[in-house]
């Protein structure tokens, strides 16, 4: 089946990516390349996804593998979401402080009111 | 002190007529592409100015600490816009010298004090006294004027965290969850074109009860480190 062909070449796209870009760190490779490795024997062998689907009640597999993604998209949402107010809130008082120096700061020209 | 952003065209009036009542003013540039602060600082203002644009909420907390830290004993929050009349600033200062930790201007209270608003901007701003009530626990008549004023005293409880405009009802939260004094004073608030096109729109609401519950306060936020 050409779909099997075209998503395992994305999956191993996909991990080369995480591989070029996560070098340093072994623990990250290791995370994704058993991530890489899960979606390629879902892609490899469908029948083994169903049989884990039936076994805890999902009627097919492609539907578990949906129901897992959903929770991980929203896991991961949720996540950047915490890391992004945490990071605006950085970038608040670093401004702030910067303000609050120049302000205190004599004009170097006498004109600029910054 | 003077939260601005983009307001090259309306802030030296609202400075020069701050400054030609005796006030000290102090105008937060909310990093502007424009002349706000050279604008505001040509009509006697001192400035301090955001490097990025951050919000209100963070303008109004940055003047804060800058009043403080230069010894004020009354700090006034007042529009850019010019919204606010000066003549209503002696009233809420009096407030506050008269014991209040915060007095917050309503214009709801006055004759008129609305007036030029049209009926939708009233319905909304109704809604958004309502629900900020709600969420601070208060009563208060309106959520969201401009023009306040607190004692030196009272202004680390009021810290605010929100940066954009959420950070009307998180300083009424505070208010009330520090068991603040606070006074409300008639103020009348004028509504210009100019201010209507700068104002927060029906939609802007969405945003806002968004920041409420989806930026973590400042109680929750400091000390905390991230993983």
């Amino acid at each position: 089946m050409i779909i099997r062909v075209i998503l395992l070449i994305l999956i191993a796209l996909v991990g080369y990516y995480g591989f070029v870009r996560r070098r340093r760190s072994p623990v990250d490779i290791v995370v994704i390349m058993a991530l890489v490795g899960t979606a390629a024997f879902c892609v490899i062998d469908p029948e083994a996804t169903n049989a884990i689907a039936h076994a805890v009640g999902v009627g097919r597999g492609a539907d578990l593998v949906t129901y897992l993604v959903e929770v991980a998209l929203l896991f991961i949402v949720l996540h950047y979401h915490a890391r992004l107010d945490d990071l605006r809130s950085k970038v608040t008082v670093l401004a702030r402080e910067l303000a609050l120096l120049r302000a205190d700061l004599p004009r170097r020209d006498g004109s600029d009111p910054t | 002190m003077v939260p601005a952003y983009r307001e090259g065209a309306a802030i030296g009036a609202v400075v020069a007529e701050l400054v030609a009542a005796g006030w000290d003013v102090v105008v937060v540039d909310d990093g502007s592409p424009d002349d706000t602060a050279a604008v505001a600082h040509a009509a006697g203002a001192r400035v301090v100015r955001h490097a990025v644009n951050l919000g209100q909420g963070a303008a109004l907390q940055t003047g804060i600490d800058f009043a403080l830290a230069r010894g004020a004993g009354c700090i006034v929050t007042f529009d850019a816009d010019g919204q606010h009349g000066v003549e209503d600033v002696p009233a809420l200062i009096a407030a506050v010298d008269a014991g209040a930790d915060i007095a917050l201007g309503s214009r709801f209270l006055a004759p008129g004090g609305a007036a030029g608003a049209g009926i939708g901007r009233r319905l909304l701003l109704r809604a958004a006294v309502r629900a900020s009530n709600l969420l601070a626990g208060g009563t208060f008549t309106d959520a969201h004027c401009g023009l306040r004023a607190f004692s030196a005293a009272a202004a680390p409880a009021l810290r605010i965290a929100q940066d954009r405009m959420a950070h009307a009802s998180e300083l009424l939260r505070n208010v009330c969850r520090h068991g603040l004094r606070f006074v409300e004073v008639p103020v009348v608030v004028r509504y210009t074109a100019y201010s209507r096109r700068k104002g927060q729109r029906g939609l802007d609401a969405l945003r806002i009860v968004f920041d409420h519950f989806f930026h973590a306060g400042g109680d929750r936020k400091e000390g905390r480190t991230h993983g």
